[in-house]
């Protein structure tokens, strides 16, 4: 299976999709002018690598801002690895935020409390 | 138009789940009571689906919403701080070159009072103390011409500015 990576721009994160190692990161600004033409690419690899998905998946993600339709595809992607995780796969989400941005742990918490996938908040220093 | 039906593309799924609903009431399954407990069913788990990405997304908006608007107050904030930076370096300018001008002034004025008025003093009233008196008169008027130049140009700056604003 091809790994999924696209460089960020200021209106596009960056994505990291290894389906070797299981780790899969999602990093930068996410306000595309089509969130669908964007996220539906990743929705889609990840329901490929739904098949045959590695012990252990890990998604990292760091983002700086988003706005709200890619609010919704970031639970879409949650949604499809805590299927991924049902049918085996240890999954964890690192969530990484700025140390004085308190909103986006809360948001990290959100989906936390929504998807029910284990979460690591991890705070990053400006 | 093309822009809106391609943000619409965003509630794909659940258009198709809303279709899918319109499509067995549409149908004579809906009769059999089974098949409708089981479409009753996949509408409340899709609601239930829907009502918590409600909630999340209201949530993040509402955040966001209040992340602009502190951004914005500091942006005003320093919009402000900048403005009265400008200010104190237009006037700092200003002054500069006003005790320029009137450094210049005072340098005319000296030599006008010793190359003209001095030797007139000393052929005519030979008085110490009326050379005196017009040198203190000269020295004195130094202050308010200085505060009258920068007045007068750091009106003509603010003006200026104002004028680019405009433009």
């Amino acid at each position: 299976m091809d790994n999924l990576i696209k460089d960020g721009n200021k209106q596009h994160p960056q994505i990291d999709f290894n389906a070797q190692t299981g780790q899969l990161e999602i990093s930068g600004r996410s306000i595309p002018e089509n969130s669908y033409d964007f996220y539906n690419p990743l929705l889609q690899w990840l329901e490929q690598y739904q098949d045959q998905p590695q012990k252990e998946t890990q998604l990292k993600i760091y983002l700086e801002y988003f706005n709200t339709s890619s609010s919704k595809y970031i639970l879409e992607v949650l949604k499809k690895l805590k299927e991924i995780e049902k049918s085996g796969s240890a999954v964890t989400i690192a969530w990484h935020f700025d140390m004085d941005d308190e909103e986006m742990m809360e948001t990290g918490e959100d989906y936390e409390d929504i998807t029910g996938l284990n979460f690591n908040f991890i705070e990053e220093e400006e | 138009m093309a822009k809106r039906k391609r943000k619409e593309n965003i509630y794909l799924k659940e258009k198709e789940k809303l279709q899918r609903a319109q499509g067995f009431l549409n149908t004579k399954k809906n009769d059999k009571p089974e098949a409708a407990t089981m479409e009753l069913q996949n509408i409340t788990d899709d609601y239930e689906e829907l009502l918590d990405q409600t909630v999340l997304i209201t949530r993040i908006s509402d955040r966001l919403q209040k992340k602009l608007d502190q951004t914005n107050d500091q942006l005003n904030d320093k919009n402000i701080e900048l403005q009265n930076t400008i200010d104190d370096l237009v006037k700092a300018k200003v002054g500069r070159k006003a005790t320029t001008i009137v450094f210049i002034f005072a340098l005319i004025l000296f030599v006008f009072s010793e190359a003209l008025i001095e030797p007139y003093i000393e052929s005519y009233a030979n008085d110490i103390y009326l050379s005196l008196a017009i040198k203190a008169l000269i020295a004195m008027s130094i202050k308010p011409v200085e505060m009258l130049v920068e007045n007068t140009m750091l009106k003509k700056a603010r003006r200026k500015t104002m004028d680019k604003r405009v433009i």
